[in-house]
């Protein structure tokens, strides 16, 4: 680096140097960001416990660590919160990389209670037909690298393997969605997005039936989650030569044009366009994990194919995380540009919403039916997105994690109808299940009815919070057009009902195993939080509150 | 040099990348192009950082991070294509259609076989590697 | 929040970032096609099977397009190529630690960095995939 070439720099160009400023140590607060570090500690431990600990034993000792690491890391959330990190103490810890503060620690809490009850699905080991020699069998290929129905695949399943790799995945997954919306530039962000995408593609890979519908659907889930990672990050680049930083708060000084001024830039960053095409890249990007509309494509797919607990887990808590994220990019770096991003966001909020409402009837496999219920959530979500108040927040924050414990829940309720086949998934083989096991039925509609926000459970708290903020924002005929797909959704749950309960039961229809304490835990979990979460909202809604603004 | 000729440069790179994954039908090339995509990305980011004199380089810090998280990336997409290689023998994404919206699907009565580990899909296309019990064999591309 | 248009001011500024936009997208559209199109007419167009078979320097191809080389290959090549790219992280790192205010603290730090490293390895090394069999 020479520094003679700054005393001459009437022409600008790239060979030219800039005099080398010295760098700081960076200031690093190990406390604050000991959720994100006890999780990825756990994650390393079970890889750890993979490589030496003999097999018989593993499946044990990695349950231990993760369920006493996911412990860990909610004392550490409650520990920050309570001492006030999410209200007067919040700031930026880590050099400005990671915000703590009231938005980053309640998604956090949230997604580590539902990662902890998504473990105990993805635990369960009781639902498979068992024989003396293989007592446990999981939802998880015995030897994911072997050829489906290979001598290889068939002597790993006679000698009782099974992928407990799962566990570490799954820690590294939560490690990045941890890190997702809290991110507070965007090289955290993206390094979010990967860390929780990542290990996601591979456990949909790993179903011990129907492998290839597996494997497809996570070559799907790769390939296009790849696209739009490279979208997001060519958005990143883009923003980053508009605004000279990559925080999130810095981008919005030199939106506002409050940022200290600089000749480079101002030679750069004169047009919009910079700012306004990366802008929509990174938009983009997060649409695409949240399953909105144009870039919804893969969700049906991948929810169908990937081993139902795993589906279970990635549906509830992505969606929490990439939601964080979206929130805090539009509220704290482009908060200014809210007069572009809303029109189009009001456009994706409708189609989202009308599509996943519409196509959710046709559909004839309860998961491919849950994941067009889905879209159609993340449609109701966004349009508490464009509210653009700190009541919006709140109430993303509330719907977030209502609707995570009813995803959890019903999908684990799926795994428990089976036939000979494995799972039986599809909608015709449901019928009459509400006279063969009515505590099953019974459980299974009230989450069906907490997605179409019937009252008293939490979907209605949800739906209430979010259009009410809507409409104070000033999106009433948003909220009319949310109204009317919340109809229309209304009308395949309660068509699943009435299979359920009306229908005629089949001779040969599928039996309803009996659930380990994994899994009735989970599902009891998931029950109670609807219930509670639809009963008395007001506590939760008060935290979401306090918990609502965001750190710049 | 003008900042210009890098970004345009990177951008008609993007380009590339993004027509290679939509135009190409086998995915170790629909990888590549995403390889593509994301190495513009890097020169766009080396480009802005020298441009704007960023005393804390960040641009060229997220391009580290880039390249680092593109290797973990490729392999990783390269083990999901492998394993579906093997069992179908193609590594076409055309034929990736057992998974998608049709009026009634193609297994609703899933067959009932005895052998609970049996794999079940009864896939027409797929065709078990020719030699099955060792995977590292080297062995023919399905015609 | 204050609820201003963008800072250029006035439905100009507005207006005018996006027309910027849309001009790059038509001209785009229109530089695809009209190179497109150049070919199209420039070219000579006589199809044939021989224009078909792979090219390989002049020989006749021998088998088909692809070949496959031992799996084994790939499992080194990825192992090399984690590390390989892990290791950039080691020269800013090695820029900066005898500065003054870095010391001791990074120094561990890069350990603990190259310990999750070794983790890794470590994990390769007993799932048996170093082994050359």
């Amino acid at each position: 680096m020479s520094a003679t070439a700054v005393a001459a720099p009437a022409v600008h160009s790239l060979w030219t140097t800039a005099a080398a400023a010295p760098i700081h140590a960076p200031k690093i607060e190990y406390a604050q960001l000991s959720p994100i570090l006890v999780v990825l500690g756990a994650a390393v431990a079970g890889i750890l416990v993979e490589a030496f600990v003999p097999r018989r034993a593993r499946y044990g000792t990695q349950l231990a660590v993760t369920l006493i690491g996911l412990a860990g890391a909610f004392a550490a959330v409650v520990g920050l919160a309570a001492t006030g990190y999410a209200t007067t103490k919040a700031d930026l810890a880590a050099m400005g990389s990671i915000a703590v503060d009231g938005p980053s620690l309640f998604l956090q809490g949230t997604l580590i209670l539902v990662t902890a009850v998504g473990v105990l699905a993805i635990a369960e080991r009781g639902l498979e037909p068992q024989s003396r020699e293989v007592p446990h069998v999981d939802a998880f290929a015995p030897q994911a690298a072997a050829v489906p129905g290979s001598e290889d695949e068939k002597a790993a399943a006679r000698a009782g393997w099974s992928t407990t790799e799962v566990f570490p995945l799954t820690l590294f997954a939560l490690s990045g969605m941890l890190v997702f919306p809290a991110a507070g530039d965007l090289l955290t962000l993206f390094i979010g997005l990967e860390i929780l995408s990542l290990p996601l593609y591979l456990m949909c890979a790993l179903a011990r039936r129907r492998r290839l519908l597996s494997q497809e659907s996570a070559v799907k889930y790769f390939l296009l989650g790849a696209f739009a990672s490279a979208f997001f990050l060519f958005g990143t680049a883009l923003l980053y030569g508009y605004a000279g930083t990559l925080d999130l708060g810095g981008i919005a000084k030199v939106v506002t044009g409050d940022a200290a001024p600089n000749a480079a830039l101002n030679a750069s960053a004169h047009g919009d366009a910079l700012l306004l095409i990366g802008g929509a890249m990174i938009v983009m990007g997060l649409l695409f994990k949240v399953g909105a509309v144009p870039f919804h494509a893969w969700t049906p797919d991948v929810y169908q194919g990937a081993p139902t607990p795993i589906t279970g887990f990635m549906a509830a808590a992505t969606k929490v995380a990439a939601f964080g994220a979206l929130l805090r990019l539009l509220y704290v770096a482009l908060p200014e540009m809210r007069w572009d991003w809303r029109p189009v966001m009001w456009g994706v909020a409708i189609l989202t919403m009308a599509l996943g409402a519409i196509v959710a009837v046709t559909q004839t496999d309860v998961k491919r039916m849950l994941a067009y219920s889905s879209i159609a959530h993340a449609g109701f979500l966004l349009t508490g997105v464009i509210a653009g108040n700190k009541q919006g927040v709140s109430a993303v924050l509330f719907y977030l994690a209502a609707y995570s414990f009813v995803t959890l829940g019903a999908f684990a309720v799926v795994t428990l109808v089976r036939d000979a086949g494995g799972e039986a998934t599809h909608l015709s083989r449901w019928d009459g299940l509400g006279r063969r096991s009515p505590l099953v039925a019974v459980t299974f509609a009230l989450f069906l009815l907490a997605f179409a926000g019937i009252p008293l459970t939490s979907g209605f708290s949800g739906k209430f919070a979010v259009f009410s903020a809507a409409a104070k924002g000033g999106a009433v005929p948003l909220v009319v057009v949310g109204v009317l797909c919340s109809a229309v959704a209304a009308f395949f749950y309660v068509r699943v009902i009435v299979r359920m309960f009306f229908a005629e039961p089949r001779a040969d229809g599928p039996s309803v195993a009996v659930p380990s304490a994994l899994t009735g835990t989970a599902i009891a979990v998931g029950a109670a939080a609807t219930l509670v979460l639809g009963v008395f909202p007001q506590w939760a809604f008060d935290l979401a509150d306090k918990a609502s603004v965001f750190i710049r | 040099m003008h900042l210009l000729y890098p970004v345009v440069l990177s951008a008609l790179l993007f380009c590339t990348g993004v027509y290679g994954v939509l135009a190409r039908r086998n995915a170790v090339l629909v990888l590549m192009a995403v390889e593509l995509m994301l190495n513009a990305v890097n020169l766009n980011l080396v480009a802005f950082d020298v441009w704007l004199r960023d005393t804390l380089h960040a641009g060229q810090a997220l391009t580290l991070f880039t390249v680092t998280i593109a290797a973990a990336e490729i392999g990783l997409g390269l083990a999901i294509v492998l394993l579906l290689y093997r069992r179908r023998g193609t590594s076409s994404v055309d034929r990736l259609d057992e998974l998608a919206d049709r009026p009634d699907p193609p297994h609703p009565d899933q067959g009932a076989g005895p052998d609970p580990d049996a794999d079940q899909d009864a896939d027409p296309d797929a065709r078990p590697a020719p030699d099955a019990t060792s995977d590292d064999q080297p062995r023919k591309a399905a015609a | 929040m204050k609820h201003t248009l963008l800072a250029a001011g006035g439905h100009t500024g507005y207006y005018q970032a996006y027309s910027v936009l849309g001009l790059v997208a038509v001209l785009g559209v229109l530089f695809v096609a009209a190179s497109f199109a150049a070919n199209r007419l420039l070219r000579p167009d006589v199809p044939g099977a021989e224009k078909y078979t792979v090219y390989e320097c002049g020989v006749d191809p021998v088998g088909e397009g692809w070949a496959h080389t031992q799996i084994r290959y790939y499992v080194y090549a990825f192992l090399y190529v984690i590390f390989a790219v892990d290791a950039i992280y080691l020269f800013p790192w090695a820029t900066v630690f005898a500065a003054p205010g870095f010391g001791a603290t990074t120094l561990v730090e890069m350990f603990v960095f190259i310990g999750f490293l070794a983790v890794g390895l470590l994990y390769a090394w007993r799932t048996g995939v170093l082994r050359w069999i």
